[in-house]
């Protein structure tokens, strides 16, 4: 049953590496997001659009974890089930194909965050974009390969970039300051 | 099982090991264990990004009542001495925007025992635990905590919307009777009716 | 060679006398290390000491920009961290300390922590340093910073259009 291994860790998808510099670049990728990601508001209340944020947040669930007002920024988190139907079903047949031999650990956990910024856009501050960024991070619970327990807690993150998801949000948040949003 | 029911000895432990691991599949795909079964199950766990509660408008008139008064800074106090008397720790606090946020841990399930590294754990960081720490602890617990955050919004021109979301198990509590104390001991703090908001 | 009985004792006398000593060795031997345990690896004297390579990364981490608002700054790098992919961990206003961090995609194993200090230097100058860790081991690479200020120049430029 050896081959059972290899067969656990080809599940799990193998690593590449990125140098430090890249991760510093601008790139056609990161413009795209920031044209997701970002609103402008022709508003000169700030306070009012990160009050709304947090309250948009809360409507969808989301725990307020930090608040900096002075440089317009608002951190949300929530936890919900991370389970699914296919990876039962996947582990299962994995399960029967390795003659009960290999037990392959599921997502159980997930934190999904919300990190938001307003900032003004013109030295008057007539114009304010905000800026929100979801993410998440989910956990695994435990599994068994062989003989081999695999403790439970194994972690991976994951950027949200659905175009959808920001612009669902952004319409709420126009609906709750009766301000229109522009795209950038 | 005997020889003769299933003819040699070793098809006996292929139909052993076929019954182990249906028996298997059985607990794996319906069974309890004790925490991980308990959570809603579903086909993409990426909709819980946007999924939020059941009827929103019903859930919303549940947590939020309207006062009669313009004063945050009152209404603040109010929520913040409410939320220590039913022994909240207070995370987060913004008088400008009107944000309170805070956590207590309520054993529902006897003593599991949260350890110290998980109680210490920053929510701040990108990963839980370290990279490479496994267990199970800092799910356990995850069952005790409850997150608590009450905004509060002007309304109009003379009110002010008090609203108040509970988090507790992977879900988010939806029960009205579980609101009502709280806004009856924050009318009590304040000396002021609240009506439900419309 | 035949040992008679008499020598054949004092030879075992001694062998055993030797043995005990031996055994008397290595049980204050043990002793030894079970009082004073191992030693523990003592940090170099310089630990503490910026060596000259030091002072050139710091060179290299700090840029001085022409700002007199300190949040205008601390905005500029939010959002130059945010667009670069970051998720912004943690501000202070009054510190002028914004954290940052991000997975090294594609894959998720590695972290990249930003930490970036905005001070006032002059009443019209801000400087700004960022300090750049992979995983727990600092970043020495010029370009890294080289492209984070460029960043940072385009964010803090879009502000003041």
């Amino acid at each position: 049953m050896r081959w059972v291994i290899p067969l656990a860790l080809m599940l799990a998808g193998c690593v590449t590496h990125s140098e430090p510099a890249e991760l510093f670049q601008l790139t056609p990728e990161s413009n795209r997001n920031r044209a997701m990601q970002i609103r402008t508001f022709e508003t000169k209340d700030q306070r009012e659009l990160l009050s709304a944020s947090a309250s948009v947040l809360q409507d969808l669930g989301f725990q307020v974890e930090e608040s900096v007002r002075e440089v317009g920024f608002l951190r949300a988190a929530k936890e919900r089930s991370a389970r699914e139907y296919g990876q039962y079903i996947q582990r299962t047949f994995v399960l029967i194909l390795s003659l009960g031999k290999a037990l392959m650990p599921v997502d159980l956990h997930q934190k999904i965050a919300a990190s938001l910024v307003t900032r003004p856009l013109n030295p008057e501050g007539t114009r304010q974009e905000v800026r929100i960024l979801f993410y998440r991070v989910v956990w695994k619970g435990e599994g068994q390969v062989d003989r081999q327990y695999i403790p439970p807690g194994e972690q991976h993150m994951e950027m949200i970039r659905d175009p959808e998801i920001y612009q669902q949000f952004f319409a709420k948040l126009s609906k709750a300051v009766f301000l229109e949003a522009h795209a950038i | 099982m005997t020889r003769g029911r299933f003819g040699g000895k070793g098809e006996g432990m292929c139909g052993m090991r076929i019954a182990v691991m249906l028996l298997w599949s059985v607990v794996v795909c319906s069974g309890c264990s004790p925490y991980d079964m308990r959570h809603a199950n579903q086909w993409n766990s990426r909709d819980q990004i946007w999924l939020s509660e059941a009827s929103q408008v019903k859930v919303r008139a549940a947590q939020t009542r309207v006062f009669d008064t313009t004063d945050r800074r009152k209404l603040l106090e109010g929520v913040i001495a409410t939320m220590q008397d039913v022994d909240f720790r207070i995370d987060v606090l913004d008088e400008e925007l009107g944000i309170v946020s805070g956590k207590k841990y309520i054993d529902l399930e006897g003593p599991q025992g949260a350890g110290t590294s998980y109680l210490l754990y920053r929510s701040d960081q990108l990963l839980f635990m370290t990279r490479n720490y496994r267990s199970w602890g800092p799910f356990w617990n995850r069952d005790d905590l409850v997150r608590f955050t009450v905004t509060i919004r002007r309304r109009g021109e003379t009110q002010s919307m008090v609203r108040a979301s509970v988090q507790h198990y992977l879900r988010a509590v939806e029960t009205p009777e579980i609101y009502q104390p709280f806004f009856r001991a924050l009318e009590q703090a304040l000396f002021l009716q609240a009506q439900t908001a419309p | 060679m035949r040992f008679s009985t008499r020598r054949r004792l004092h030879f075992e006398a001694r062998r055993s006398v030797v043995f005990r000593a031996f055994a008397g060795a290595v049980g204050v031997i043990l002793l030894g290390t079970l009082l004073t345990a191992c030693t523990t690896p003592e940090p170099a004297k310089e630990l503490l000491a910026p060596t000259d390579a030091q002072m050139k990364i710091r060179s290299l981490q700090t840029r001085k920009f022409d700002l007199k608002d300190r949040t205008v700054a601390m905005r500029g790098v939010i959002a130059a961290l945010q667009d670069l992919g970051f998720i912004i961990e943690r501000a202070n206003e009054p510190l002028g300390l914004v954290t940052a961090a991000r997975f090294a995609e594609p894959n998720y194993y590695d972290v990249v922590t930003v930490t970036v200090i905005v001070r006032p230097e002059t009443a019209d100058q801000m400087t700004i340093r960022a300090n750049a860790i992979y995983n727990n081991r600092p970043i020495e690479d010029p370009k890294v910073y080289q492209n984070f200020f460029a960043a940072l120049q385009r964010s803090l430029f879009l502000t003041n259009e």
